[in-house]
């Protein structure tokens, strides 16, 4: 199933709007996940964790020599998740065809930071946070003399 | 295949705090008529409710996060994200911390991932638990007490009114809580912490002298203003104010939130340490 990194299909997406980062507010997202490395992927949900305090799911990816990658994609947890509309076991399930935008690792492996998930019935949902939000990505609110 | 799924588990995680981002400025409106919000059976205003923080939209949790308002849990990606526990209100002032407690500040945001009390499922302490946006808040209202039900990471609070603090306090993560009303104004005086919580905000330590005096104005029916001082001589150099709000959300109930169920954030860090990956920004 994991056959090495290949060549993945890495897009970039300020098209879409999504690295409209605040410069003045960042999120820890910035310790994990590199806001430079904007991921786009299609491929095959293989696995969800609905689990506090981050949900998770696993997508089966080709590239284009057919080499087939498990990703893993990061994203809030089950209550907010369901604030945002998402139900569990309706909304994905393992075996749908999905298009998943975010971000990618520091490390560059196979794992991610997800925002946008398109579903397999084409509507859009917000798996994640946006990036460079949020203090962790930026110096602490201190005054130093 | 072995190294690699350890490698998966080991992945990722913020830290179970979510970080915010942009809070609008709060709205300069006045105090409604005393009409406008409900009213115990004592007079008091009555906060009883489910409400959000770090936030200045009105409506219902989906009209409010969904669209343009404070967004960033609803289904538009270019709306701004709501306060995480990562965060400070951006209403709030600079911390005024002391030279050697600012660098200490600055220390921990380096190793935010492994330092922060949240990232280890541990109670985040105040006022970092109640200016969240992410999660709800539920407050219920008695003559005698006031209750703050948590959705983030499940803690509570019972404020007895009119009440002093126990005499036999030992230092805990959420501290004492003991309340008053000053007329319509909610006041909760908070002491007996521990050290081991942050403020507001990545690093924000402090000490177990952690003084933290709140006040609830509700405004009208859908917001309450959230005034915070917080006092440590210790290592504030002088009173940090903070002036946010709670916006209030009908229809939304708490969720379950067991912190401990997949708790990947420690273990990444220290991997990522460990492989001398970069994770610290200049």
């Amino acid at each position: 199933m994991m056959k090495g990194r290949g060549r993945w299909v890495v897009t970039a997406f300020a098209a879409m709007g999504l690295l409209a980062i605040p410069a003045a507010a960042h999120h820890s997202f910035g310790a994990e996940y590199d806001a430079n490395k904007p991921v786009t992927l299609s491929g095959t949900v293989t696995k969800i964790e609905w689990t506090n305090p981050h949900s998770y799911f696993y997508l089966d990816v080709k590239d284009d020599k057919g080499n087939v990658a498990n990703w893993k994609f990061e994203g809030y947890g089950p209550g907010v998740l369901y604030r945002n509309g998402w139900k569990r076991g309706i909304s994905m399930k393992p075996g749908d065809s999905i298009t998943v935008t975010g971000w990618r690792a520091r490390d560059g492996t196979n794992w991610a930071h997800a925002r946008q998930v398109t579903l397999a019935s084409g509507e859009k949902m917000l798996f994640g946070p946006p990036a460079g939000t949020g203090d962790g990505g930026a110096a602490p609110p201190v005054e130093v003399k | 295949m072995r190294r690699l799924m350890g490698f998966l588990t080991v992945a990722m995680a913020w830290a179970p705090s979510y970080l915010p981002a942009q809070t609008p400025a709060r709205s300069n409106a006045e105090p409604s008529a005393k009409s406008a919000f409900p009213r115990a059976a004592d007079g008091k205003p009555d906060l009883t409710g489910v409400w959000q923080g770090g936030s200045t939209a009105r409506g219902s949790w989906e009209e409010a996060n969904g669209g343009t308002g404070v967004g960033g849990t609803g289904k538009n990606p270019n709306a701004p994200a709501v306060l995480s526990a990562s965060d400070r209100p951006a209403t709030a002032e600079k911390a005024p911390y002391q030279a050697w407690a600012a660098q200490k500040v600055l220390e921990s945001y380096k190793l935010r991932g492994i330092d922060d009390p949240s990232a280890q499922c541990l109670p985040p302490g105040l006022p970092r638990t109640s200016v969240l946006g992410l999660f709800p808040t539920q407050i219920v209202q008695t003559p005698q007490q006031i209750v703050f039900l948590y959705e983030y990471m499940h803690e509570f609070r019972v404020v007895p009114l009119n009440a002093k603090h126990r005499d036999d306090l030992a230092p805990t993560y959420m501290g004492d809580s003991v309340g008053h009303w000053e007329g319509d104004t909610l006041v909760v005086d908070v002491t007996g912490f521990n050290d081991k919580t942050w403020l507001v905000g990545t690093g924000t330590f402090h000490s177990e002298a952690l003084h933290v005096t709140e006040r609830y104005t509700r405004v009208d029916k859908d917001q309450i203003n959230y005034d915070i001082t917080l006092e440590d001589p210790n290592v504030l150099t002088k009173p940090w104010i903070i002036h946010t709000n709670l916006m209030l959300r009908e229809g939304t109930r708490l969720e379950e939130y067991v912190c401990a169920e997949n708790n990947l954030a420690p273990a990444f860090y220290e991997r990522l340490q460990k492989n001398n990956v970069n994770f610290q920004r200049p």
